[in-house]
């Protein structure tokens, strides 16, 4: 292999694609190439996470977006040829990715979710299509194979101390038409839903913003975080969007996920494919929840979920 | 003045794909529709004409029966639709969208700027719309939750989500832009609508009338059904049933 080249915005997102990016080099000893902002990046971490170099993006004036960047990559991805170029699926990932592919001319498989060696030598990947109704398996015919990953989708690579490797600073990108003429900080949640152990979900089955602190109880009772499905953040603005599970939202993988009047589409479905348990409460007994949920209660929220409170503050004494 | 073109593909309507044996997946019963993203492309390209005027065309590359979603697209307040229309052009990937409706529009459409979804419905690669600019060499802002036309009307002003925040950029024309949903709420066509749209010009263009199609550079070796089937085990309201549930959860050691 010539080579395996990651690129990401954040250091954390770096030690992600760090793991298949290793276990794609391991058999013939492929190098790995990080290209990370020198803001954001930690190169020891990347070395000790199995990175052979390490390229920097120095920071650059505020107006100047990260996009900015494509012709100086696509120079240096040129003249490596690396065989792999792996991006975190971030909004700026994606869309660098989708433009990179263009001006190489290859194939890109976004927001894959595994990627395993094929006989011939070419890749496998899968990621879901259809709002989440299938597994697309997909090769790129193109060189190199391009895949963006979605953060936490992949652990941090193991590491090992004492590994050293190249830091080179890229040559600073020509002038870009995009000017950055102001930033919004979005309203956030704080909680990061995504490593929670017990998820609470809202969906259109709350009838009121006020009921949401229902919601807000059972999480507190079961020592979990409030989740909501699109039409509760995007629609109606009642929660944060990073608060959102779905395919265009967040993927959860808890250990417990409660969802309440939450009808069970499959854009929403898949981004709780990786939970543990499943219980679901919604007054529609043909909801599609009840057929992806390991538990359910066909029932009205409003009755349920303070029955529920109860039994778990009787548990927990 | 800005003319715009907005993009939409016909793509099946995923509510109607059936499970079939042995995880395929069953086309049989499947609807067509305008990819739920698209809609918001298209009602976005008609608001910033009716804020700005000039024209709005919308472009689609597709088999002969998306010929359906050209007729919905007119009906959604589109001036005049342009369809690259042919058998060939059924199940493109993401680079031979990008590049046949690249060749479109260097040969035939005039334009400031160009609306795309964030993504499409059925196979949201999420790719099409950053391709065709770097195919028509000009900039791309992606993942936009509102556009302004610039003051001195030579360019826009776009908000674009990004993980931190939202980012505000200013890009002269031409330009194109990819739209989140929450940036519009898409028009519902009336009847009057869709009579309106049987009498705006239609333009088809053929495969032979553009460069030869390249070869597609992701290949879909298999498509199955994602199992998210799980044995639901239903339970009752009664206070004894919700009992019996938390116990359920605790057994099973979910209860952290």
């Amino acid at each position: 292999m010539a080579g395996i080249w990651i690129i990401a915005e954040k250091n954390e997102q770096v030690l992600e694609l760090l793991t298949p990016a290793g276990q794609l080099a391991a058999p013939d000893g492929g190098r790995i190439t990080v290209v990370v902002p020198e803001a954001a990046g930690n190169p020891e971490d990347c070395f000790a996470a199995g990175a052979a170099a390490v390229l920097l993006l120095a920071p650059l004036p505020g107006e100047t977006a990260l996009g900015a960047w494509l012709p100086v990559l696509e120079a240096e991805i040129k003249a490596a040829d690396p065989d792999v170029v792996l991006l975190a699926a971030t909004s700026r990932g994606k869309e660098l990715a989708a433009r990179l592919a263009a001006r190489l001319e290859t194939g890109l498989c976004s927001n894959c979710l595994s990627l395993i060696p094929g006989p011939d030598g070419s890749l496998v990947m899968e990621r879901l299509a259809y709002g989440g109704a299938a597994l697309q398996r997909v090769t790129v015919a193109g060189r190199p194979v391009m895949a963006t990953i979605p953060p936490r989708t992949f652990p941090p690579a193991a590491t090992v101390t004492g590994r050293e490797g190249e830091v080179r600073k890229l040559p600073p990108p020509p002038p870009d038409p995009v000017r950055i003429v102001a930033r919004k900080e979005k309203e956030r949640s704080a909680q990061d839903i995504t490593a929670a152990k017990t998820v609470v979900c809202v969906g259109r089955g709350v009838e009121k913003r006020e009921d949401l602190d229902l919601a807000r109880q059972l999480a507190a009772a079961l020592g979990g975080e409030l989740g909501c499905t699109r039409p509760i953040s995007e629609e109606l603005h009642w929660l944060p969007d990073n608060l959102c599970i779905g395919l265009s939202g967040v993927q959860v993988k808890p250990e417990l996920y409660i969802g309440l009047g939450v009808s069970g589409q499959i854009q929403h479905l898949t981004g709780l494919r990786g939970a543990r348990m499943i219980c679901a409460v919604n007054r529609d007994p043909n909801a599609p929840v009840f057929a992806a949920a390991d538990l359910g209660i066909v029932g009205d929220l409003y009755e349920v979920t303070p029955k529920l409170i109860e039994e778990l503050k009787k548990l927990r004494g | 003045m800005p003319d715009v073109i907005a993009c939409f593909k016909w793509v099946v309507d995923e509510a109607y794909i059936r499970k079939g044996a042995a995880g395929a997946l069953d086309f049989s019963a499947v609807d067509y529709k305008i990819s739920e993203y698209d809609r918001n492309a298209l009602e976005e390209a008609v608001r910033c004409r009716d804020e700005g005027g000039g024209k709005v065309t919308a472009l689609t590359a597709g088999g002969p029966e998306a010929a359906k979603g050209v007729k919905d697209a007119l009906s959604r307040g589109a001036d005049t639709a342009v369809f690259a229309g042919d058998p060939a052009f059924a199940a493109l990937d993401s680079s031979q969208t990008a590049a046949v409706l690249a060749a479109v529009i260097r040969s035939r459409i005039p334009y400031d700027l160009i609306v795309c979804g964030e993504g499409s419905g059925d196979q949201y690669a999420q790719q099409v719309g950053p391709r065709l600019a770097e195919n028509l060499g000009i900039p791309c802002v992606s993942y936009v939750l509102k556009i302004n036309l610039a003051a001195d009307g030579k360019g826009i002003v776009a908000e674009r989500r990004v993980e931190e925040g939202i980012e505000v950029v200013e890009v002269p024309f031409p330009v194109l832009v990819t739209v989140l949903p929450e940036i519009n709420t898409p028009r519902i066509p009336g009847v009057k609508d869709t009579l309106m749209a049987g009498k705006k010009p239609v333009v088809t263009v053929k495969k032979e009338e553009l460069p030869a199609l390249g070869e597609a550079k992701l290949k879909t070796l298999e498509m199955a059904a994602a199992r998210m089937e799980r044995n639901c085990e239903l339970f009752g309201t009664t206070a004894e049933d919700i009992a019996r549930l938390v116990a359920t959860l605790q057994q099973k050691g979910v209860l952290g």
